[in-house]
């Protein structure tokens, strides 16, 4: 447990929340909890409890040719996987992806918010939301959204140090469509992963409109493999080999070893989970699952 | 800090330390039937119903259970607990009997949601459950057994 907290306090607006979190002194905020309270620093934290800002809804808008899923940071992991109305907008790939995260009790705790704010490099989320284009909303004194590509931008960590975390935002073409696969590898069902990967494609016409394919666990932070979504981008489907593109993401991510797996074997399983991952959304797409 | 929480349908005082952890509070006042064993998430062993949700106490914060329903195991003694228990003791589930409160408690979330699971998902409800004497075989077969005569006592 945290050894030196202070304070625990239960703001019940953003905009008292985000005024503790700017308090000198290091604050933690509390969505799930799950990680934090499993961290075991010395150093004087308080701790910033956002469960009564009513950020645990999930809002779905259709507009035109968009559909926005806007899911709140407090929202339980768990939830996400037994909603039949996510599963529905997105063919099955969110709660089917979520469910590989962690066991059920901890879903029941975990959220997206949690995994964003403190991004393990092992998480399954991020890969997840990377394919999906997710974008974060927050909260600094106003509100803002950046995709979630900006997690890597150091200036944009700086400021969710000091911001909160409400929503994270997906949308998805209705014109366009989108199949994606999550695979996720570890030592038991509920470990964290030696390896992630998640893949998305988008068709318009027969064409390869957008391609994302992200890695994580590589043991670093969960990264796109943007050589390999170039490849496919604009190609018609039926021309995709899979085990080309597989190669192509063999060669592009950076991988290391560690004590769970060799530099070698987390390659070859790169090159296998892309390849796995390309023709089952391959074969989704021609048969209209 | 002092806080009040509900516990077993009882509200009670605690005066905790602003980062104490659920299992901890809960053990200390005597809720002991709620086991300590990896505290890091892994076991399943301190397992509570929050709101009636299968959750570890061991990755939770006492103070972030203020205004949620606890239930520990000795906290289930409605129908379908008190068939659960018998269940368990009639197909041989318990060995130790250490992760049996917190599978118990995992086995009466599953059938509070889903009175008919399928082994599949009895699987997947104990997948935050680890016991290393029985194999789970016994305990899988003792919640299949509890849900069948809870739900042919709802159809009677």
């Amino acid at each position: 447990m945290l050894q030196n907290v202070q304070n625990y306090h239960y703001p019940g607006s953003l905009h008292e929340a985000h005024s503790l979190r700017n308090r000198e002194g290091r604050t933690y905020l509390i969505a799930g909890g799950t990680a934090l309270a499993l961290s075991n620093s010395k150093q004087p934290v308080e701790l910033i409890d956002l469960n009564r800002l009513q950020l645990n809804q999930v809002g779905i808008n259709v507009k035109e040719d968009l559909q926005t899923i806007t899911i709140g940071s407090t929202v339980k992991i768990q939830e996400l996987v037994e909603s039949q109305e996510l599963n529905d907008l997105t063919n099955g790939f969110l709660p089917k992806s979520l469910e590989k995260i962690g066991s059920y009790p901890i879903r029941n705790a975990a959220t997206l918010g949690g995994s964003i704010v403190r991004p393990f490099p092992w998480s399954d989320v991020i890969p997840i939301l990377l394919v999906l284009d997710a974008e974060i909303e927050y909260y600094n004194g106003a509100t803002g959204c950046q995709p979630i590509d900006a997690i890597y931008n150091q200036s944009f960590r700086s400021t969710l140090q000091k911001a909160i975390i409400t929503g994270i935002r997906i949308k998805l073409r209705v014109k366009e469509t989108t199949r994606a696969e999550f695979f996720k590898f570890s030592r038991s069902e509920f470990d964290i992963a030696t390896l992630n990967l998640a893949c998305s494609i988008s068709t318009k016409d027969e064409h390869i409109a957008k391609a994302r394919l992200a890695v994580g666990a590589r043991p670093s932070l969960a990264s796109r493999v943007e050589e390999a979504e170039r490849s496919l981008k604009d190609e018609k489907t039926c021309k995709i080999s899979p085990k080309r593109i597989g190669q192509i993401a063999r060669s592009a991510v950076e991988i290391s070893g560690d004590h769970k797996a060799s530099e070698e074997y987390r390659s070859v399983q790169v090159e296998k989970m892309t390849e796995d991952a390309i023709t089952n959304i391959i074969n989704q797409l021609h048969n209209g699952h | 800090m002092d806080i009040k929480l509900t516990i077993n349908e009882e509200e009670k005082r605690f005066s905790i330390e602003p980062g104490e952890i659920l299992l901890d509070s809960l053990r200390d006042a005597g809720y002991t039937s709620v086991k300590e064993g990896c505290k890091t998430g892994d076991c399943g062993a301190c397992m509570v119903l929050v709101d009636g949700k299968a959750m570890t106490s061991c990755t939770m914060f006492t103070a972030q259970a203020r205004g949620n329903d606890i239930k520990t195991v000795k906290g289930l003694n409605d129908e379908l607990a008190e068939k659960l228990k018998q269940s368990f003791l009639d197909m041989g589930a318990v060995q130790c009997g250490f992760c049996i409160p917190g599978m118990l408690i995992s086995a009466y979330s599953l059938l509070s949601s889903n009175p008919d699971p399928t082994k599949r998902e009895i699987k997947a409800a104990l997948d935050g459950n680890i016991c290393r004497c029985t194999g789970y075989v016994k305990q899988i077969q003792a919640i299949k057994r509890a849900a069948e005569k809870w739900e042919k006592q709802e159809n009677v």
